[in-house]
């Protein structure tokens, strides 16, 4: 007898889309994937309208930034045993975060004329409306990895991203330390697992994949003090939506 | 009677469609965009131009790579930085890499179930198997060109205003020729799979817009041209082109001087620039026999697979003059960061994108405008859908919103570019 396949859904709140292009770019190993679950809700891939029903995983990627966003991202976490997140967007706010830096209400006067009747609220991650099992980092995810923990999600269990910097595998990779060229990059504080693909194209860690546990901000930055002011140092942590996770007091 | 789609699967974004008919008048036909607002040119002012590519780029995960260029492009000519000749071949290569893999995935993986009555990929990739690996080979060319030269096919990492961070070398060049000429060998018989699909005959005349160049293909720069004649410079596109805001709608739709709604992307480009087609993609485009101008909106996914030839064939032709260029010479020079304002365009897989920056003295940015493929044919995507669906009559109400839903993956729209 066949054996009974796990229940997904793929839903894409407000982004750019891009994580779950990196599953569709995986090609024929997304194929494969997909011929191991049962897809119930992928709307890049089908007409066809959800069955509905109990989901053993639901995958959810961007930010919930309209009301519809939130209701379908509730009703989601109502059917899902797991909730995994996809990308930068939804674990930590994106880009679209910098808003919130901002001036209050002004970004919006810099884009439409009109204002009255546009739903602009602050960005908020997933986790500030439902429970998150699991998060893929990173601006988009690595597809790579994603392959590597989805058959431990499938079996049930929560895999753990090592505690490990962005500077280990650059290392492996024998690419020259930007820092020692003087160069700003976020790699010793930042948690790795995405082969460090920023510092093997010589772009410095801005950070998408979030601080790791035993990161020292404060090392860093004193290390970061004679490549960037402190306001630039402010600037990229605002990119990824990073700003918000550091305590400034220590500075 | 009303057609409602609640929402429509398959495109880039979140969109539902409404088309209200009276007594079989079709009175309006609308795109309803369920996007939220990330207000990106409001995000980039006050920042350093630098961030402007690696933000910018993340307005869209299917085509970040001319958001990338784009930005670039209009940085460049803000701060009068002068580029090197390769850097200009390797941004090409970036392109045409872009519009391989982004018309590959729109052709087959969004358009085609629509021609063939499947319902879902699924169906569509067991009942082809042979084709839907051709395609996924074909794309694998496409964005293996922004993997090896930009350093990721999702958000490139290298490119930057004034050159490149790192440059492929020539082993890796070599490379991407040979998957070159094998992804040409698949396109062409893809291609042929994609003459004998059956779409829909419905044709209304109106405007092709697009960047035109002499003696090539343009789609790096030029300037802009259309089927009735207009050629303006860039630089002037906002006088004859103006956003406008209506109420309660987010995109800001892009108008004319002459207020009729036109068209852009790949049937555009065709319409305007068959001639200067590379001989496979022209061979292949008479052996269609379809008739110049066509204005049959459906013909846009076919003249995606035309151009899909074409671009392998552009990269194999570029990729063979840098085996003996001086790669070096794209990395990225030193230059003054001064005040100024420049503008962008670069044909995107759905049509031109504009960007146009202020910079400040110290290199922050004090004004941003962004404007997207999708913006400048919604329009034309909603008269062509009121003037199709008054054609259908006798349909039932299911078999419409089907045809609907047909036309309007047809353009491939991008509701993420269109808000952004």
């Amino acid at each position: 007898m066949k054996p009974k396949l796990k229940k997904i859904a793929i839903v894409s709140l407000t982004s750019c889309e891009g994580c779950q292009f990196t599953l569709f770019d995986l090609g024929e190993k997304f194929l494969d994937f997909m011929s191991k679950v049962e897809m119930i809700d992928f709307r890049l891939f089908e007409d066809e309208k959800d069955k509905g029903g109990k989901l053993d995983i639901g995958i959810v990627e961007g930010s919930p930034m309209t009301k519809d966003n939130i209701k379908i991202l509730l009703k989601l976490r109502k059917r899902s045993k797991l909730l995994i997140v996809l990308g930068n967007c939804a674990a930590m706010g994106g880009v679209p975060e910098i808003k919130n830096y901002q001036q209050g209400k002004a970004t919006i006067k810099q884009v439409y004329k009109h204002v009255q009747e546009i739903f602009n609220p602050e960005i908020k991650e997933v986790n500030n409306f439902v429970k998150v099992d699991f998060v893929f980092p990173g601006c988009p995810i690595s597809g790579d990895e994603f392959l590597k923990y989805f058959p431990e999600l499938l079996a049930g269990n929560i895999p753990i991203i090592p505690d490990q910097s962005v500077c280990i595998e650059c290392r492996k990779k024998g690419n020259k330390c930007l820092l020692l060229e003087n160069k700003s990059c976020f790699g010793p504080i930042i948690l790795g697992g995405c082969d460090a693909i920023c510092p093997t194209s010589r772009m410095g860690c801005q950070g998408c994949r979030g601080l790791r546990k035993s990161g020292n901000i404060k090392t860093i930055r004193c290390m970061l003090k004679k490549m960037i002011t402190d306001q630039e140092f402010k600037n990229i942590t605002e990119i990824y939506g990073l700003r918000d996770d550091i305590s400034y007091k220590n500075f | 009677m009303n057609i409602k789609i609640n929402h429509i699967a398959k495109i880039e974004g979140h969109a539902g469609f409404m088309a209200k008919v009276i007594n079989g008048d079709v009175k309006s036909a609308k795109l309803e965009v369920q996007e939220g607002i990330r207000l990106i040119e409001g995000i980039l002012i006050g920042r350093h131009f630098k961030d402007m590519p690696i933000i910018a780029q993340r307005i869209c995960g299917i085509c970040p790579v001319v958001h990338n260029l784009t930005s670039i492009q209009a940085i460049e000519k803000a701060l009068k930085i002068e580029v090197s000749a390769e850097t200009i071949k390797l941004r090409k290569l970036l392109e045409w890499g872009q519009i391989i893999h982004s018309h590959g995935l729109h052709l087959f993986f969004l358009s085609l179930a629509d021609f063939l009555d499947i319902e879902n990929d699924l169906i569509l990739t067991k009942k082809y198997p042979v084709e839907t690996k051709k395609v996924i080979q074909i794309r694998e060319f496409g964005l293996s060109i922004i993997r090896i030269i930009g350093g990721r096919a999702i958000h490139p990492l290298t490119n930057e205003s004034g050159g490149f961070k790192k440059v492929p070398t020539i082993l890796e060049i070599k490379e991407l020729i040979k998957k070159g000429k094998e992804a040409l060998l698949l396109a062409l018989e893809l291609g042929e799979f994609f003459s004998k699909i059956k779409v829909p005959e419905f044709s209304r005349i109106s405007e092709y817009v697009c960047l035109g160049k002499e003696g090539e293909y343009a789609i790096y720069d030029g300037n802009i041209i259309s089927n009735k004649g207009l050629n303006i410079p860039l630089e002037k596109f906002q006088n004859n082109f103006h956003e406008i805001q209506k109420p309660r709608e987010i995109i800001k739709r892009v108008q004319f001087d002459s207020k009729d709604s036109y068209m852009v992307g790949a049937i555009a480009r065709i319409n305007n620039q068959h001639d200067k087609l590379l001989p496979k993609a022209k061979k292949y485009l008479k052996e269609l026999g379809y008739k110049f101008p066509d204005y049959n909106p459906f013909h846009n996914v076919v003249y995606q697979m035309v151009e899909i030839v074409n671009f392998i064939e552009e990269s194999i032709r570029m990729l063979n003059i840098l085996v003996d260029s001086d790669l070096e010479n794209a990395l990225t020079k030193e230059y003054k960061i001064q005040k100024g304002s420049g503008v962008g365009a670069i044909e995107a897989p759905r049509g031109t994108l504009y960007y146009s920056v202020n910079i400040g003295l110290k290199g922050y940015i004090k004004k941003v405008n962004i404007i997207t493929p999708t913006a400048q044919f919604l329009t034309h995507l909603e008269d062509n859908a009121a003037a199709y669906l008054s054609q259908l009559p006798n349909l039932t109400n299911k078999r419409k919103e089907k045809k609907m839903r047909a036309l309007i993956r047809a353009y491939d729209p991008c509701v993420s570019c269109a808000v952004h």
